[in-house]
């Protein structure tokens, strides 16, 4: 088994070198986002002192730790899988003898997330000469403490990506409910504003549901933001929807299978 | 396991339906197809049946949507069956069990499935793990492909930079290197040049005289059939027509042949007088006349004496043509 992983790995890697000119667009879109969010906030907290109890440090740190906690927790998995779907060449995997999906697809994503990963780590750098983040709330037993947080983070947003490629099965028109998707995950994670400043409802809704592991979790967990309450409330969520979210995608996949048509194959 | 007399593929009752919305061209019932899809049950393949002893190499034909892909997509697992059983070296093959995916291979000559950005000699390794193939066996049976289908020059190039032909030979190889005790072959020369398609036959008869595994192939190529299988299977509009003997079969078609003739001015002439009329696609610049084979060779010296005929040529009829005239209906 763990020679099957070497192998693809060894694959899945050097079919990323062959796309760098995509791989920069894609790391282009990751970094926008969480930069403006950094630039405007900090811009803001700087012209009023704080923002609800937030310094301009504070936002600092926050996006500056969230560009790398992304790269960790993110999944591409419906942009490399949902075609394969709809235009049948998931055929010559489904009959070879390893799951497609928790085998090559969990492969290809961690190959392309180490890559962009690397390339990312000296624009982190030119981040950190041009805002001065002042990163002494960061100890080692927070980092510690995230690298779990890290883990269930990435399996949930796996497991509930690769659940949702699932939606393919049924119909080629997946794509307006990734986006949904997208827009949620991105409002509840944390990406838009730390979820501190969130109305009171949001905050508490964002609590019950999966998308803070993708970010604002891992992330305060990360800056010693957390009470050791809500660090406990906080892994028993997470534990629960990666209970949830590996559910859903065996019985997606399951049932998906049922109605794939190998089309074109 | 099964037992060495046992099928080593058995179908029953095998039946596909597919459910196709449709609709109608233009805006409004663009819309109207919004609110309520119509559906169209498509039967690609109804209660087809076979059995097919280990060793045996059958050909698998029919005319273009007869349900020939669909049956093996069935058989080879991909698809689940709406009605009937299968089973192939006694696994039900939508089960997907690995131990059935490492007996079998399933070669398709219109789709690649291997990694277009990386040289093949790296997905034949990935394979060799994923199959869980021991170094030794990887190793001689890589020899042997080698021997059969000379790789070692093109399995270093990114696939992507092959030439039809020689990605055939790496698709193959690919799909043999488990040694897999049933194939599946979907038109495995389409494409290729007559030298190509010889290879490739030669191969496969070798693979199969060398290792007894059982082939079920279709193709659009009657030469690929005759050097190859003795049996042949044909299903028309999703229904198996017939099941025997490729010499029994010729013998039903044998009675056809066609002429085709090159003339100046072809509306001219009444050719219905001579044979039957039938199109060819193939070539156009003809006019072809099916005839019994017992009068070709009166028809054709009646054609020559009757019309300014600049070019003639005898031929069997197309292999789809063949069984579409023998089974209709």
């Amino acid at each position: 088994m763990l020679r099957i992983y070497q192998r693809l790995w060894q694959v899945n890697w050097a079919e990323q070198w062959q796309y760098r000119a995509n791989l920069v667009m894609y790391l282009l879109f990751w970094l926008v986002s969480p930069v403006v969010y950094l630039a405007v906030w900090t811009t803001i907290a700087r012209t009023q002192g704080t923002v609800s109890g937030l310094t301009p440090n504070d936002f600092v740190t926050y996006y500056m730790t969230l560009l790398i906690i992304d790269q960790f927790t993110s999944e591409i998995t419906i942009h490399i899988f949902a075609y394969k779907i709809t235009d049948g060449t998931l055929a010559g995997e489904l009959i070879r003898p390893m799951h497609p999906m928790l085998t090559n697809t969990l492969v290809n994503n961690v190959a392309f997330k180490t890559l962009t990963l690397m390339a990312l780590l000296p624009i982190w750098g030119v981040l950190w000469l041009l805002f001065q983040p002042n990163f002494s709330a960061v100890t080692w037993q927070g980092i510690l403490l995230a690298i779990p947080a890290v883990i269930i983070g990435f399996a949930i947003s796996f497991l509930l990506g690769a659940a949702l490629v699932c939606v393919a099965f049924w119909t080629t028109r997946v794509w307006a409910l990734v986006e949904f998707y997208s827009a949620l995950a991105a409002l509840f994670s944390g990406q838009f504003v730390p979820l501190q400043l969130m109305p009171g409802v949001v905050q508490q809704v964002a609590r019950y549901l999966p998308f803070q592991f993708y970010k604002y979790f891992p992330i305060e967990l990360v800056l010693g933001g957390l009470s050791p309450q809500q660090i406990v409330t906080g892994y028993a969520m997470g534990i629960f929807w990666l209970v949830v979210a590996l559910f859903l995608f065996l019985w997606a996949w399951r049932n998906g299978l049922k109605q794939f048509s190998a089309v074109g194959a | 396991m099964t037992l060495p007399h046992d099928d080593a593929i058995l179908v029953e009752n095998l039946t596909k339906t597919y459910q196709v919305s449709e609709r109608e061209g233009g805006f409004a019932a663009a819309v109207r197809s919004f609110f309520k899809r119509k559906y169209r049950d498509v039967h690609a393949v109804q209660q087809v049946g076979f059995h097919i002893q280990p060793g045996e190499v059958v050909g698998f034909l029919g005319p273009n949507g007869a349900g020939k892909t669909t049956t093996l997509k069935m058989l080879s697992g991909l698809l689940h069956p709406s009605q009937g059983t299968a089973r192939v070296l006694g696994f039900t093959p939508w089960e997907l069990k690995p131990e059935y995916l490492r007996s079998m291979t399933l070669v398709m000559g219109q789709r690649s499935r291997l990694s277009w950005d990386i040289p093949a000699a790296d997905s034949f390794l990935l394979n060799q793990a994923i199959y869980r193939i021991p170094d030794n066996d990887y190793k001689q049976t890589l020899a042997e492909l080698d021997d059969l289908l000379e790789l070692e020059p093109i399995m270093r190039k990114p696939v992507r930079n092959l030439s039809l032909g020689e990605r055939m030979k790496v698709e193959l190889a690919a799909g043999l290197l488990h040694r897999p005790r049933v194939l599946f072959l979907d038109e495995p020369t389409i494409g290729l040049d007559i030298t190509a398609q010889a290879r490739i036959r030669g191969f496969l008869q070798e693979y199969n005289r060398r290792t007894g595994a059982t082939i079920l192939l279709t193709s659009h190529y009657m030469a690929d059939v005759t050097a190859l299988c003795e049996r042949v299977i044909i299903i028309h509009e999703g229904r198996l027509k017939y099941d025997g003997g490729l010499s029994e079969l010729s013998h039903r078609i044998a009675p056809f042949k066609l002429i085709g003739v090159a003339i100046s001015d072809t509306a001219a002439y009444d050719l219905g007088k001579y044979g039957t009329p039938v199109t060819n696609a193939e070539d156009a610049d003809k006019s072809y006349i099916q005839v019994q084979a017992a009068d070709v060779t009166s028809v054709t010296a009646r054609l020559l004496a009757d019309l300014p005929i600049h070019d003639i040529s005898i031929s069997d009829p197309p292999i789809e043509e063949v069984i579409e005239l023998a089974f209709h209906g």
